[in-house]
């Protein structure tokens, strides 16, 4: 699959195309930020911002999603919830990209296979945007990701000031650009120079393995008491974080009719971890604070082999007492003795 | 010497002293131009206090979980220290256990910009405190009623206008839980048997959590827009509880936070109310 250039012209014309048979979404200038929104055209889109307010992941996993409809009078019917459409998401960031690749491991992976996660995904086309100026909230290189990463996408443009860079990477990718004129080694070269400099703007890689062996024994270690203590016990973190995938069922009935739905739940909520019987295995703020750490630290790499941060920072910049996962991670680091 | 040097020379002292377990403040963010709270239980650590503009967080909102510890100092702008005269009133905290290091304020930012709260803010100062850390600020003439170019919208308008916003809402809670009046042990939105709110992020249970949250504020809020900055898409908070303020003010005569020996506005008895009903 060979790297080809696009226009700006060009690209409008790719949306135009993409929105004939799919819902396009992109990068919406909403206030002083950008929102993925359903877009018309790419005169709607803002491809300019780093990281939009949420990520992508509520295109994939919505905050609120229909599992199938009932009417309570019919028990043993259930109507199942309408299919979703094909979708092209514009202007996926890289790190954001490599949340989907973790939510598919999460979600599709080994073992049991989720139908509403799939089905969608199974329709979605990922078009990537190289970062080419992060923010200050920026870390994926420092959890093994790249501000050109390509994992995740089915094709990644590069700003070249213009005109982009596109690199298919699927053959879903690949038919997108096709027909458009191949990069010259020039290209390629800027392209690398962009990469490279955003690379080093990120700081220091975090040794997650060895912050793996740390947290492995630290479940009972008086830091997550003191490192709690300025956490508000909001779900910020979490609803902004491109991997969390957890979910709480709910039915919604009114007038006979009803909705079983799946709705955004998290770990930081006291009541994500109360039993019905009225006992709760982590009712203290220091818990709670402790389990999004490990989770994202320790307990994925149990289940799935790798760290669930990749870096986009959403959770340093939304947090309401800023609480930085970064110096977290320092402390941890620091304060954690070696087995 | 400057107010952060005096901050912490005090600190140091109280700490030093055993005169408090813990002195509850602020210390730089990682990320430049913000501050998190800082809980400072030993002499030597008391250089890690800071207080400016970024100092947003209304620190009131921690006492209720950290009180059992023992004697607690708090840094308290004039907000914080109206917090703390509602948390006195509504018996959440022991004033004899409490040490009030007061610090005026000349605003918080918020990326640069100050933060909207602060723009209409009539206490700049500590209403209540055991000592002064630094100067009293001046007064400021506070801006124009922010709600006035809301106010001239039609009723249809303004109810679009507040669903646009809690549209966007995902249910996070930070504004609850950076108020300092929300230290319920279980929220009404979190009950749920019965359940109460819906779980969706539908515009009708966004604003049901919003409005009910809301009347749980009047006679309470003391406007420091910490739900406001501490929102993660950016809703601005405030437009319920100023409203709410208003009518209180209007109706009551009432501003919350103001003094501890006044009865709160809506949760007092008095025999003698003008309205019978309540009689």
């Amino acid at each position: 699959m060979k790297p080809r250039t696009v226009s700006a012209d060009e690209l409008a014309g790719l949306v135009a195309g993409w929105e004939t048979s799919a819902a396009v979404y992109a990068p919406v200038k909403v206030k002083d930020w950008t929102e993925f929104r359903r877009v018309s055209s790419l005169a709607e889109a803002d491809l300019t911002q780093v990281n939009t307010k949420l990520s992508a992941r509520g295109l994939l996993f919505p905050q609120c999603e229909t599992m199938f409809r009932f009417e309570t009078s019919r028990p043993d019917k259930a109507e199942e919830a309408d299919q979703p459409e094909a979708q092209v998401i514009l202007g996926v960031r890289p790190c954001d990209a490599a949340g989907i690749a973790v939510l598919d491991k999460f979600f599709a992976g080994q073992g049991e296979t989720d139908t509403f996660y799939r089905r969608r995904r199974e329709k979605t086309t990922l078009v990537g945007l190289a970062c080419s100026a992060p923010a200050d909230t920026c870390f994926c290189a420092a959890v093994g990701g790249l501000p050109a990463g390509t994992r995740g996408l089915d094709l990644l443009l590069t700003d070249l000031g213009g005109r982009y860079l596109a690199e298919p990477l699927t053959d879903n990718g690949e038919a997108a650009v096709k027909d458009l004129p191949e990069a010259a080694a020039a290209d390629l070269a800027k392209k690398k120079e962009i990469a490279d400099k955003a690379a080093v703007a990120m700081g220091q890689r975090i040794d997650t393995a060895r912050l793996k062996q740390l947290l492995d024994s630290a479940d009972s270690h008086p830091v997550w008491e003191d490192l709690s203590l300025a956490c508000v016990n909001c779900g910020a973190c979490t609803f902004v974080c491109p991997t969390c995938h957890c979910f709480d069922i709910t039915d919604e009935t009114s007038k006979g009719k009803g909705a079983r739905l799946r709705v955004w739940d998290t770990c930081q909520f006291c009541l994500y971890s109360q039993h019905a019987s009225g006992h709760n295995p982590r009712k203290t703020a220091a818990s709670r604070f402790r389990n999004r750490a490990m989770d994202k630290f320790k307990y994925t790499v149990d289940m799935i082999g790798e760290v669930s941060c990749v870096g986009c920072g959403r959770c340093v910049r939304e947090c309401p007492a800023s609480i930085d996962i970064r110096e977290t991670v320092e402390t941890l680091m620091t304060v954690l003795p070696e087995k | 010497m400057s107010r952060q040097d005096q901050l912490r020379k005090r600190a140091k002292e109280l700490l030093a002293n055993k005169e408090v377990v813990m002195v509850l403040g602020y210390r730089a963010g990682k990320r430049p131009g913000t501050a998190t709270p800082v809980f400072v239980t030993r002499p030597e650590d008391v250089d890690t206090l800071i207080f400016d503009d970024r100092c947003g967080p209304n620190l009131a909102a921690y006492l209720p979980r950290v009180k059992h510890r023992g004697k607690i100092a708090i840094v308290a702008k004039g907000c914080d220290s109206r917090s703390i005269v509602s948390l006195l009133k509504e018996k959440q905290v022991d004033r004899g256990q409490l040490m009030i290091l007061g610090v005026g304020c000349e605003g918080v930012k918020e990326d640069g910009r100050l933060s909207d709260s602060c723009t209409t803010c009539a206490h700049p100062n500590p209403v209540i405190c055991d000592e002064m850390i630094g100067e009293k600020v001046a007064e400021r003439e506070p801006a124009p009623d922010l709600l006035a170019e809301f106010e001239k919208l039609s009723p249809d308008q303004r109810w679009q206008a507040l669903m646009d916003d809690v549209s966007r809402c995902i249910r996070c809670y930070a504004c609850r839980q950076v108020c300092p009046n929300c230290y319920c042990p279980t929220c009404f939105v979190d009950a749920n048997s019965p359940q109460w709110v819906g779980k969706t992020t539908a515009g009708s249970d966004n604003m049901m959590f919003h409005l009910m949250r809301a009347m749980h504020m009047a006679g309470r809020c003391v406007e420091c827009g910490s739900c406001s900055r501490g929102c993660p898409m950016g809703i601005d908070l405030m437009k319920f509880n100023r409203k709410v303020a208003h009518i209180v003010r209007e109706r009551f005569g009432a501003v919350a936070g103001l003094k501890p020996d006044e009865p709160p506005a809506l949760a007092a008895f008095d025999p003698n109310d003008k309205q019978e009903f309540i009689r």
